[in-house]
């Protein structure tokens, strides 16, 4: 049965380069949003974005898992200008 | 535990990537147990890994660390950071340090629910008879804040060498490593030590620099890994809080 997904969010992120932007991807996209069945989220990269699409039923677990992103997103950048630039390949 | 280890995952995932360099997940238990074989220099231990969040007597056979006995409720260092709170003992350093030295000081042993079942220990029972009872017996000078730090290292402890040496005669070991924060007891180090010698075994423990958690536990334990050919791909390296110490294929060991 499809759970109904009425709302939506969409995110585009800019780094610096396209690898950046790749590697974020890399980071965050492993681990499954813990309640799946209610929502969904796609991460993307195109050139140097990263693209992120939420659908959610329900704004409070829609809030719940943006707000959770946007930490982890803060996480990753932080670690980038730390530990950054990518060594080259 | 979740979000710590989905902090240092998204990092560890960022560092690996911008350095390109291989990333390891490693299971926590593990690390606990190559740690202290690196360390101690113990070859084919019995593990007893006592913790705030574990109580397991663990054994190495064909490629796995198998679960031999474990608690069916609480942790051993919950129980006793539990009751700890109840006497109103001391975080500084650490409430375990505190009762292991209060218990020092006891006197008088006092009868608590002693709950060893086949391999498994339970600890929920023994906090709750406590809990209820230690207010009264200590008001009426039954007993002190004292007598009870140390019937309850003795009554658990006593738990925990049974199931260990139980472990012992299952799988014919003469090593024991004790690993996890609770290790650092230097009381259930000496009641173990009684236990080992007793059989002519050799007991093989660390003090809290290596007892408690940290990180060259899983930096050791990762390079065992990679080291056997093993590395984690981004895909694979999603996190949880449910990983069991007899999931992981140790690669790394005859």
């Amino acid at each position: 049965m499809e759970v109904q997904r009425a709302l939506e969010f969409t995110l585009s992120v800019p780094f610096p380069s396209p690898l950046n932007a790749r590697i974020a991807h890399g980071a965050l996209s492993p681990d499954p949003e813990p309640r799946k069945a209610e929502v969904s989220k796609e991460l993307t990269v195109v050139e140097n974005l990263l693209h992120v699409r939420w659908r959610a039923a329900e704004a409070r677990l829609l809030r719940v898992s943006i707000n959770s992103f946007l930490d982890h997103l803060g996480l990753v950048v932080e670690t980038m200008e730390q530990f950054g630039p990518p060594v080259p390949r | 535990m979740g979000a710590p280890l989905a902090v240092v995952a998204a990092v560890a995932r960022t560092v690996a990537q911008l350095w390109d360099k291989p990333l390891l997940g490693v299971n926590h238990c593990v690390g606990h147990i190559e740690m202290g074989r690196m360390v101690t220099g113990a070859h084919d231990p019995t593990v007893l890994y006592v913790s705030g969040g574990n109580t397991q007597v663990i054994a190495y056979s064909q490629r796995r660390y198998r679960i031999f006995g474990e608690t069916i409720d609480i942790a051993v260092g919950n129980c006793l950071d539990r009751f700890a709170r109840v006497l109103k003992i001391s975080n500084d350093p650490s409430p375990g340090y505190n009762i292991e030295q209060m218990a020092k000081k006891g006197q008088k042993l006092v009868e608590l629910p002693y709950t060893v079942k086949g391999m498994d220990v339970s600890f929920s029972g023994i906090l709750s008879h406590i809990e209820e009872v230690s207010h009264k017996m200590l008001a009426s000078g039954e007993c002190t804040p004292e007598d009870l730090c140390f019937s309850l290292q003795e009554t658990v402890f006593a738990m925990l060498v049974e199931i260990t040496e139980r472990a012992m005669a299952h799988c014919g070991s003469q090593e024991v490593l004790i690993v996890g924060g609770v290790g650092c007891n230097l009381r259930l180090q000496e009641m173990m030590g009684i236990m080992c010698e007793e059989r002519g075994a050799k007991l093989f423990a660390t003090d809290e620099r290596f007892c408690i958690d940290n990180g060259a536990m899983i930096a050791q334990a990762g390079w065992e890994m990679f080291r056997s050919g093993q590395v984690t791909t981004l895909e694979d390296s999603w996190i949880t809080q449910r990983y069991r110490t007899d999931e992981v294929e140790v690669t790394w060991r005859d």
